[in-house]
């Protein structure tokens, strides 16, 4: 059990309705989804305390043993042919998981990723910024990692631009180009967050195989497809995503 | 990919002869034209005398909002004719739930599992950011909402009627299709409205090229299946692009979709008779252009290796009165059919898009060999289209990065 307590005094822009209403939205989407590639609710449900006049909130998840992904890229490297297969399975489902309820995670990043050390399943964690599209807003500001986000993330032109599991399966790909690569695909020439944006919005990354060679090509396309610019040219749906990554794996046993 | 048999006014015996001689392999029903009775029973004898055909039925409800539409026996339908005269107003959530509902029920309980697909009722649009574009994608969202409580045996194509000049911007096409992928359904029914109609009539280079981007995110990229209407000679292109079936039919407006078709007729002479011919990827008439180029000893480079041939091929004047408008219908759809085929046979979109290119080239290639012989054409048999076709394609290949 991992006790998960919130500081509503700490937060300089919103208001203890909002940091009530993303612990509620947390604790409901741990609550709905029953998939094992999300972090579970632990024992203790929502509760506030005041502590030193503070108002905190406060609720327990599971405690996942093992290491995030952004550690692991650190001391280990990039992950095997297998191994990203499996990571994309298992949070493509954690996706799924949560699109059933018509929500999106919207921080896909390596550091919300957990691989348990008893199964080396992997985890997403960290429900905080999960975005109901059947309900109201909480931000009308970009919420999320920016180095993470979706095109449509961060476009407030486009009028049609509803955001759906589309864009956390541009978030995934990033987190695959980089454990595939040791890179991340927008950060080259990139001095600030600013440009990491615009290359996100702008600039078509490398190849993962140009960067590693040897990786499958058929796999390098599936990141590359990830991380198209309009979500039409991604995959409409988690199943057809899994079916091309379940090929990969057929070709790589043929082998 | 395979061609489908556009049905209008006239069918006759059309059809079957066309489906014995696999030069079609489907149908797509239009109830504006003939009695709802025929419509049906016609619907269930083809699906029982070709079970491999694929059948459909356009429910042509984009006429209920058409400033007084001669929509022939449309009225005999009920989910056309309790909904029709439709303004801005009549769009509401309700109101278009009921539509939907109508409309589809019909097909099921009439048709049940004998059609290939349930398509959906839509309205025209000559934008992407238009109101009655957003009209079109509500309709489109509640069709695949209702389809799926409904059990139907048959899959749904969502049905799309749009304007060529909505395809003059890219970023409105991105930002549509970004929605219309969000839609789980079978697949999409497409229909180009065209702004004129005349033999050829190539869309322009720009909005055609989009299109075809257009049919090759939905199908090649999303897995839909795509049906085009009313596509005619753009077929083979649009197979290039991944499209599933084309469709075209034996008038001209069964050829190219414009609202003339639902406008007061303004009579008008019967159209000459031409011959379709895949190598030059025209109709040239019969008399003088395909007679001229037998006088010129180069008939066979043009014909279609159809089995209508022997009548042209002793002199195209003298075998004129033996080329009926059924014979030349069914010769058309064989060339469609056939330059369909040859593309459909190659294993990778990128060999069909070569293909398709020779195809054109060729086509060129012959014009010249034609003209050095002296042989003139009429501005809608000649080359110019082909030209079109051909910028065309390199947009479509620059859009697509398969260039």
């Amino acid at each position: 059990m991992a006790p998960n307590p919130t500081h509503a005094g700490d937060q300089n822009r919103e208001s203890l309705d909002d940091v009530t209403s993303r612990a509620q939205r947390e604790v409901e989407t741990m609550q709905q989804c029953s998939t094992p590639y999300l972090v579970r609710m632990g024992p203790i449900g929502l509760n506030t305390a005041c502590v030193e006049g503070d108002p905190i909130i406060y609720f327990s998840e599971e405690f996942v043993e093992g290491q995030n992904l952004h550690s692991y890229l650190h001391s280990n490297g990039v992950f095997s042919l297998s191994e990203l297969v499996c990571l994309a399975l298992h949070i493509s489902e954690a996706i799924k998981a949560i699109w059933q309820f018509a929500k999106i995670h919207r921080d896909i990043k390596p550091g919300n990723i957990m691989r348990r050390n008893d199964s080396g399943d992997f985890v997403l964690l960290d429900m905080g910024l999960v975005f109901d599209l059947q309900d109201e807003p909480l931000s009308v500001c970009p919420v999320g990692t920016p180095y993470y986000f979706s095109p449509e993330q961060m476009d407030f032109n486009n009028r049609r631009s509803v955001m759906n599991f589309r864009s956390d399966l541009f978030s995934l790909g990033i987190v695959l180009y980089e454990m595939a690569t040791g890179n991340h695909p927008f950060i080259q020439g990139a001095t600030s967050t600013w440009d990491v944006l615009g290359n996100i919005a702008n600039a078509t990354p490398r190849s993962p195989e140009a960067l590693r060679p040897g990786l499958p090509e058929n796999l390098s396309s599936i990141i590359l497809r990830l991380l198209a610019k309009r979500p039409a040219l991604r995959y409409r749906s988690i199943d057809l995503f899994q079916r091309a990554l379940r090929e990969v794996e057929t070709e790589r046993a043929a082998q | 990919m395979s061609l489908l048999a556009q049905c209008g006014y006239g069918r006759g015996g059309k059809i079957e002869q066309g489906l014995d001689e696999d030069v079609i392999h489907g149908v797509i029903m239009s109830p504006r034209d003939e009695h709802r009775d025929r419509v049906e029973k016609a619907i269930n004898e083809w699906c029982r005398s070709h079970p491999n055909a694929l059948v459909m039925f356009d429910p042509q409800f984009y006429a209920a909002n058409l400033n007084n539409p001669r929509d022939g026996h449309l009225s005999e339908f009920d989910y056309y004719n309790n909904n029709s005269g439709l303004g801005r107003t009549h769009f509401s959530g309700t109101r278009i739930q009921r539509y939907v509902k109508e409309c589809l029920d019909y097909q099921h309980q009439t048709f049940g599992g004998n059609v290939g697909y349930l398509s959906s009722p839509t309205i025209l649009f000559d934008a992407f950011r238009d109101s009655w574009s957003q009209v079109a994608l509500n309709m489109a969202v509640e069709a695949a909402d209702y389809h799926h409580s409904l059990k139907s045996p048959r899959p749904l194509l969502i049905s799309l009627v749009i304007s060529e000049t909505a395809f003059q911007t890219m970023d409105a096409v991105e930002e549509f299709l970004d929605a219309l992928t969000e839609i789980d359904t079978q697949g999409f029914y497409i229909i180009i409205r065209r702004n004129s109609s005349s033999v050829h009539n190539a869309m322009e280079s720009g909005p055609f090229g989009r299109f075809m981007y257009f049919c090759h995110v939905l199908t090649t990229i999303n897995e839909y299946d795509v049906i085009v209407g009313y596509s005619d000679w753009h077929s083979f292109l649009l197979q290039a692009a991944g499209v599933t079936h084309t469709a075209t039919g034996w008038y001209q407006n069964l050829r190219q979709f414009s609202l003339a078709r639902f406008q007061p007729s303004t009579g008008g002479r019967r159209p000459r008779k031409r011959y379709s011919s895949a190598p030059l990827l025209s109709c040239p008439l019969v008399t003088p252009e395909l007679q001229d180029i037998y006088l010129a000893d180069l008939l066979p480079s043009v014909l279609s290796r159809s089995i209508y041939d022997g009548i042209i091929h002793n002199g195209p004047a003298a075998g004129e009165a033996g080329w009926t408008d059924e014979i030349a219908c069914l010769a058309h759809w064989h060339s469609v059919n056939s330059l369909s085929e040859r593309l459909s046979a190659l294993p990778t979109q990128r060999a069909r898009i070569e293909e398709a290119e020779n195809l054109m080239q060729n086509a060129l290639t012959l014009y010249s060999q034609l003209s050095s012989q002296n042989v003139s054409f009429d501005p809608s048999t000649g080359p110019d289209h082909i030209r079109e076709w051909q910028d065309s394609l390199q947009e479509f290949r620059a859009l697509a990065g398969l260039s």
